[in-house]
């Protein structure tokens, strides 16, 4: 029997990717996107939250770079970083839902990001996303991009 | 669930002066007590004829004479990886034979902290910057302004392999 925990579920266009609960700390109305230069990837600028600098991953970039939807709100959720945990805001285009759900183990060929399935209603399949392992291989194609 | 919010803390400085600087229409701020002169970008002279001998000098086109003392000019769009553009004004640095082209001066304001760069940032911003400014911005909104590292927009390292080439000495690549 597999394992059952609690998921936010949150939409990038017309899929549904999942964080386990205890990473989101909140769905976040559309704040001011504050854009410096850098050079990592991915990283669209920051929000201040709180009196906190939150940096903005646009995950959709990542996982489906050629239909990255327009977004509408920011998912705050924690990520472990250089031995410390960190917020970072990530755009979804919609309401997130909190789920409990079985996750299934990955099947076929899917990104080392993805961790696990839930199957919803409607036979609806959401990847179960790690945002560290989300991070870094984006980094590291990125790197391969510059080489 | 726990943030780093002592660590943020570690690194706040109080009532610090600092100079804005606009570069693409992106405004930076760097301490007061780095920079010696504000000024135009009338008596530019090209650096060198020859190609420099890095590519990370590329940013390095000009240089001024200015009492004496000759200041390798930074072009801060290249810097910053931005897009070319005009730069008229020039930031000469204190302590360090560094002026910066930037395309104009917003003001001086002062800064109650510098918070850390949040560390899922690693690329070259980590060398750029000292960290991010909170600032008040319109109505009650705050804008966030990186702090830049002076040192970083040359190296002592640099600074010298520019001086060979100025004295038209060989370096090594």
């Amino acid at each position: 029997m597999n394992a059952v925990h609690k998921f936010v579920l949150f939409p990038l266009g017309a899929r549904r990717f999942a964080l386990p609960s205890e990473r989101v700390a909140e769905l976040a109305r559309p704040g001011h996107l504050h854009t410096f230069p850098h050079t990592t990837p991915l990283l669209a600028g920051v929000l201040v939250r709180r009196g906190h600098i939150v940096p903005v991953f646009d995950m959709a970039q990542a996982v489906m770079p050629r239909h990255a939807p327009g977004r509408k709100f920011y998912l705050i959720a924690t990520r472990a970083v250089a031995g410390t945990t960190e917020w970072t805001a990530i755009p979804v285009t919609g309401e997130c839902e909190l789920a409990t759900a079985e996750v299934r183990p990955p099947t076929g060929v899917l990104p080392d990001y993805v961790t696990g399935l839930l199957s919803m209603p409607g036979s609806e399949i959401v990847e179960v996303i790690d945002l560290e392992k989300l991070f870094s291989s984006s980094a590291a194609k990125a790197a391969e991009v510059r080489a | 669930m726990r943030l780093p919010r002592a660590e943020q803390r570690k690194h706040a400085r109080h009532g610090e002066a600092v100079i804005l600087f606009v570069v693409n229409g992106i405004v930076f701020a760097i301490a007061a007590t780095a920079v010696d002169e504000i000024r135009n970008s009338n008596g530019l002279q090209p650096l060198a004829a020859s190609p420099l001998p890095a590519a990370r000098l590329a940013k390095v086109r000009h240089r001024l004479e200015r009492d004496g003392r000759t200041y390798f000019v930074v072009d801060a769009a290249y810097h910053f990886h931005l897009l070319p553009m005009p730069l008229p004004r020039l930031l000469l640095l204190r302590d360090r034979p560094v002026a910066v082209m930037v395309e104009r001066i917003d003001r001086m304001a002062e800064i109650s902290a510098v918070l850390p760069l949040p560390r899922a940032f690693t690329g070259e911003e980590r060398r750029w910057y000292r960290g991010l400014a909170l600032l008040p911005g319109e109505r009650h909104d705050v804008r966030v302004v990186p702090v830049v590292k002076p040192e970083a927009f040359l190296s002592d390292s640099d600074v010298d392999v520019l001086g060979r080439v100025l004295r038209g000495r060989e370096v090594p690549a």
